[in-house]
């Protein structure tokens, strides 16, 4: 356990340098960089397979890294160290609740390990129970509880050791949407409260944008980008990165021209330009992809700058608006109409501005 | 539905083990007279038991039974959690769960049998101990004793012990022995606080299938004890061997008392937590 006076120095929460883990061949985790600030809700954004759960492992203890450079939690050299040595507690997918202790006695685990005396355990375990709206649920046996009760017992669990970093492994999966959604904004009411530091795991982008200070977003092993929840939805660097945060329509081609940070892009249906956002500054004849968000589609006579004929082959009715799916030189296209009027025909012209695309490599 | 087949089952339980007990008790209070029951109740049976030396048989085996248990409760707990945890090939999983069900392909009586050879004054481990100059007399309590008895029943009786705890052990899941680690526990913690009240339906399994079987085994008492070793089983066997059904019947129905205390025991020791492992299995 760290001393108060360790706790107030000035190193992050959690810092890990080149870390790898190899299973066999299988690079789990492929030299990643991963540092969290205190009192950061930082989220591990990636497909299963992307490695968040191996890091996430790792950081726990419960896996060690094949190499390294550094393995720091609240500035403690915790390399090697097993799980309960660690200054770190796990919100597991599935809770991990004890079935055979109630539900305060699986509260204040941590505390009766730490030798922390019944009386006090009790009160601090009730008033963690209190914290997450479980007031009066001291007793209760695990089995009687709903599933947003568990994830809410396995919270406080988890924060009532107080630990450097905690961990959330895809916390929310398990809940139905609706108990998901209050979920999401009870953790980051919790996590401002507390002024703790939050990994949070998902593979929702909807949960990375709405709950996250910073998202790192991975794939195979490796990060493939991070920043700011706003930097990941709207200057994705890569084909990948573009796609996983939700962009519909991504138009391979390749690159005519680069200037001013607008890149212009050569496609079956024309030159398209749009915002690069790429890591590196392209070069002329390089493969790239255009990115259009449907929302930013427009439909019908207004002629704009960029923009070509689609024809239209599915009208879904979403109630706020109407999915609109087309037959284009470059391919399908989905778009957004907010009123019937736009699609009174068959074909449709479909443009934009060239502000609203932006321009990434098409690999990497 | 429910009732239907609650109604059938304590029917069917009832013809199959309430009236055979029930007629062990009575027949135990019953007197023989020229091989058949003289009418009236008596208690003669029951003085018989303690007269004739077999109240000691009951205790021995009851020593000889519990002993073994505990040696193999000891054996199988850390068996059952290495193969039920740290073993993550299925392959390697199957082919041990296999290898402890080869003893069940060859009868009782030709593997008890292998060991005189080993324990005999003239066998294997004396033949050894004598080469190498460890003792200059054979030890001749290494058969025929106590010893030999406790020795061939303990391989009989491991996987009655350790596949009943392997499941339970099986059952639990991972995340919850890893959350126990997360929040601090060190090993024997996790083994303590989580791991063992978990399997403890597998472990009250375990030590029920191999206890009680042991009571009634004759097979290797008659074969490594020699004679020397008289246990239960033999005893109730001569008993009806000679027709004398009052006290055969008073045996059992002695043992059968001293069971049910036992269990009583447990329950009142362990009921609540039991209970509460129960419990906690509803999702």
């Amino acid at each position: 356990m760290p001393s108060r006076a360790d706790k107030a120095n000035d190193a992050p929460a959690l810092e890990i340098i080149r870390a790898s883990r190899h299973f066999g061949s299988v690079r789990g985790l492929d030299d990643v960089t991963v540092t969290a600030a205190r009192g950061e809700f930082l989220t591990i954004l990636g497909q299963s397979g992307s490695g968040k759960t191996t890091l996430l492992r790792i950081i726990a203890g419960l896996d060690h890294p094949t190499s390294v450079a550094a393995l720091r939690i609240g500035g403690k050299d915790v390399l090697g160290l097993p799980p309960h040595k660690r200054n770190v507690t796990t919100v597991f997918q599935h809770y991990g609740l004890f079935p055979h202790m109630s539900v305060g006695q699986n509260v204040e685990y941590g505390l009766k390990l730490r030798g922390v005396g019944a009386s006090e355990r009790r009160s601090r375990a009730e008033a963690a129970l209190a914290t997450v709206r479980l007031t009066g649920k001291y007793d209760r046996r695990i089995h009687q509880l709903s599933g947003g009760e568990r994830q809410r017992v396995a919270l406080a669990r988890s924060i009532l050791t107080e630990p450097d970093v905690l961990l959330l492994d895809e916390p929310l999966g398990a809940l139905d949407e609706r108990l998901r959604l209050d979920m999401q904004i009870e953790l980051v009411e919790l996590q401002r409260r507390l002024g703790m530091t939050f990994v949070f795991i998902t593979h929702s982008q909807e949960e990375a944008l709405t709950m996250s200070d910073r998202v790192i977003l991975m794939r195979g092993g490796r990060i493939a980008q991070e920043g700011t929840p706003r930097d990941l939805f709207e200057r994705p660097c890569s084909r990948f990165a573009g796609s996983f945060m939700g962009v519909e329509n991504i138009i391979g081609g390749t690159v005519a021209s680069f200037a001013d940070g607008m890149a212009g892009i050569a496609t079956p249906a024309g030159i398209f330009h749009g915002l690069w956002t790429g890591a590196a500054a392209p070069h002329v004849g390089q493969s790239a992809a255009l990115l259009l968000r449907a929302e930013k589609l427009r439909l019908g006579a207004t002629a704009s700058a960029d923009g070509f004929e689609g024809r239209i082959t599915a009208r879904i009715y979403k109630g706020k608006y109407i999915d609109v799916s087309m037959d284009t030189p470059v391919g399908p296209i989905h778009a957004r109409a907010w009123t019937d009027d736009d699609l009174a025909s068959e074909t449709v012209r479909i443009g934009w501005s060239a502000g609203d695309a932006r321009c990434v490599p098409a690999e990497g | 539905m429910l009732r239907t087949t609650l109604i059938l089952f304590i029917a069917v339980w009832a013809v199959f083990v309430v009236v055979p007990v029930a007629l062990l008790a009575v027949w135990s209070f019953l007197e023989m007279k020229d091989y058949s029951f003289s009418p009236g109740l008596s208690t003669a049976a029951y003085a018989a038991v303690f007269d004739s030396g077999r109240y000691e048989v009951t205790l021995r085996t009851l020593r000889i039974a519990g002993l073994v248990t505990a040696i193999e409760l000891g054996l199988a707990l850390p068996f059952a959690l290495w193969l039920a945890k740290a073993v993550r090939s299925s392959l390697l999983k199957a082919m041990v769960l296999a290898l402890l069900t080869v003893p069940f392909f060859v009868s009782l009586a030709s593997r008890t049998i292998v060991w005189r050879s080993v324990l005999s004054r003239s066998g294997l481990v004396n033949t050894a101990l004598l080469h190498f100059g460890i003792i200059e007399q054979p030890i001749d309590w290494l058969l025929f004793s106590e010893f030999s008895v406790h020795l061939g029943l303990l391989a009989p009786s491991f996987p009655t012990m350790v596949l009943p705890i392997f499941l339970s052990i099986s059952l639990i899941d991972d995340e919850l022995i890893e959350a126990a680690r997360d929040l601090g526990a060190p090993p024997a913690k996790v083994l303590g606080d989580v791991i063992l009240p978990l399997a403890l339906p597998g472990i009250i399994a375990g030590l029920i299938f191999t206890f009680v079987p042991l009571l009634g085994e004759t097979v290797v008492p008659q074969l490594l004890g020699g004679g020397r070793v008289s246990m239960l089983g033999a005893s109730i066997t001569s008993l009806l061997q000679v027709l004398n059904y009052p006290v055969a019947a008073a045996l059992s129905t002695l043992v059968l008392g001293i069971l049910a205390a036992l269990f009583l025991a447990l329950r009142l020791i362990g009921g609540g937590s039991i209970a509460a492992v129960f419990e906690g299995m509803k999702r």
